[in-house]
């Protein structure tokens, strides 16, 4: 059996990183009244092998637990979601009223299960605050270090806590939710790219395209 | 009132740095005034100055990724203005990520980012590096390597987890040769520049040690001369000419006291304001 995961990791406490960003942004890069929004999670792609479903989770979900290079439960919430499955849909009690709470992706969600022992989502900045003028639409952008060999150690240090399943990919990098006023989408996704990639002293500010890559994983329009 | 940088050379301290302290002391070595500028002050000052310093440390946590939030900070604009008119400056390690973030270097087209100061990449280790290493003078022609002889070995600090020069376009690497823009190379302790670990010491393209804009009077450099400023900041084990000096300096207080291999970088500054008649 093969199934693909996703891990995204919060922090519980308020995330500096993310406020200095916000700061950034809004007082010298002149987004004030265009970004809404700011979110940072840690994010696992994680491709597994294992011989069943239920235990090869079970046992992916012990290791992320287990490793602070993945999760530390003094400072974090995570989800490790399935796509594409229901397998863990039967399993929604098990965690309380995590699944209650919006979900954290972007994508459909229909077609997402989750589990996760703690799901406190802390509201700073709170997207969509303020007077607004336009649409909002919030994107999910996945950066990631260029070079391959940053990312697969993660994958033999999980692997280092398996038995009997095994990871066979993952990827590893940083998901910023940024959620910005626009026209319509295309004029939002523009104004994302501005702010994500560092060209200029003057734009740009979440990665550095010459060791870094990102991609707009999942986006969305918002009420 | 108005602070004065009247034929003072001004260190900027960002929120996060540690090493201004040091830095100034070390350019007062030489002879040179020394005033520190907080990021929050008014820029203006600095049109008075006859140099700038960015030094090293964590500005801002190194939040989002080293230097970058510096980089946009209104001083920068300033620091953009005067770098763009000739003034010399010199950013040392975290200092260096400030330049680099801000497009002052390698300066092609000027503030675009054409380069990164990324991650470590070392031989069974990751993460943050902190030891003496060599490095190789390239270029004698920039404001802060004008005493230093032409191939010239330096043994020198690094203190980093980000100091990869690196960038995704082969052109830039390729006008930053043909200009004379590559300051220094890391290098083994005979002066042979080599691409392995640890004479390389974190995978920096081409061995890149520093860099320089294509006048020459800004200068990105990750090895920290303000630690190299005095023989007595020197490991008594190199196996090198500044090693044995050390080594016979112990229990002299006027030897130790004496120069380092990395002063020169401050004594260069001087000579070149005093030639330009700026002092």
């Amino acid at each position: 059996m093969k199934a693909k995961l996703e891990l995204w990791v919060g922090l519980k406490v308020i995330d500096l990183v993310t406020q200095t960003a916000w700061m950034t942004f809004t007082e010298k890069l002149n987004y004030e009244g265009i970004l809404r929004g700011l979110r940072r999670y840690s994010y696992f792609g994680i491709e597994v092998e294992g011989e069943e479903f239920e235990g090869t989770v079970e046992e992916i979900d012990r290791a992320i637990q287990l490793d602070s290079a993945f999760t530390n439960q003094n400072k974090h919430f995570y989800r490790l979601l399935a796509a594409g499955t229901d397998a863990l849909a039967g399993q929604d009690g098990r965690h309380g009223d995590d699944l209650s709470l919006s979900v954290l992706l972007a994508s459909d969600s229909s077609s997402l299960s989750s589990r996760g022992t703690l799901a406190i989502e802390r509201d700073y900045p709170a997207a969509g605050r303020g007077e607004r003028n336009g649409r909002l639409f919030s994107f999910d952008c996945l950066i990631r270090p260029s070079l391959r060999d940053r990312e697969l150690p993660y994958m033999e240090r999980l692997n280092g806590r398996l038995d009997g399943a095994k990871v066979t990919d993952i990827v590893a990098g940083e998901v910023l939710r940024i959620t910005v006023e626009g026209a319509d989408i295309e004029e939002a996704a523009n104004i994302v790219d501005g702010m994500v990639v560092t060209r200029s002293r003057r734009e740009g500010l979440l990665m550095n395209p010459h060791y870094q890559r990102y991609e707009v994983i999942a986006s969305k329009e918002l009420s | 009132m108005k602070r004065n940088f009247s034929r003072k050379v001004a260190v900027i301290q960002f929120p996060g740095v540690n090493c201004e302290y040091e830095t100034a002391r070390a350019i007062r070595t030489v002879g040179l005034e020394v005033g520190l500028f907080r990021w929050n002050e008014d820029p203006a000052v600095l049109d008075d100055a006859v140099a700038i310093v960015l030094p090293g440390g964590f500005s801002y946590q190194d939040r989002i990724r080293a230097g970058v939030v510096a980089a946009k900070d209104r001083v920068m604009d300033k620091v953009s203005e005067l770098a763009a008119a000739g003034m010399p400056v010199l950013g040392i390690c975290n200092g260096a990520q400030v330049l680099v973030e801000s497009g002052f270097v390698p300066g092609l087209q000027w503030e675009s980012v054409e380069l990164a100061l990324a991650p470590n990449i070392m031989e069974d280790r990751s993460g943050y590096y902190c030891r003496w290493v060599y490095s190789r003078l390239e270029e004698t022609r920039t404001a802060w390597t004008g005493s230093f002889s032409e191939g010239a070995v330096i043994p020198i600090p690094i203190a980093h987890a980000e100091g990869r020069f690196v960038t995704e376009n082969e052109k830039v690497l390729k006008a930053m040769k043909e200009n004379g823009q590559i300051v220094l190379r890391y290098c083994d302790s005979t002066g042979v520049v080599d691409g392995s670990f640890p004479a390389n010491p974190n995978g920096s393209m081409d061995n890149i040690a520093a860099a320089c804009n294509r006048e020459g009077n800004v200068v990105a450099m990750m090895p920290h001369p303000e630690r190299a400023t005095w023989l007595r900041q020197v490991p008594e084990n190199l196996p090198d000419e500044w090693g044995r000096r050390r080594r016979k300096g112990a229990g002299n207080i006027d030897l130790l006291e004496g120069e380092g291999p990395g002063r020169k970088f401050f004594t260069s500054l001087l000579e070149r304001l005093k030639q330009g008649g700026v002092l």
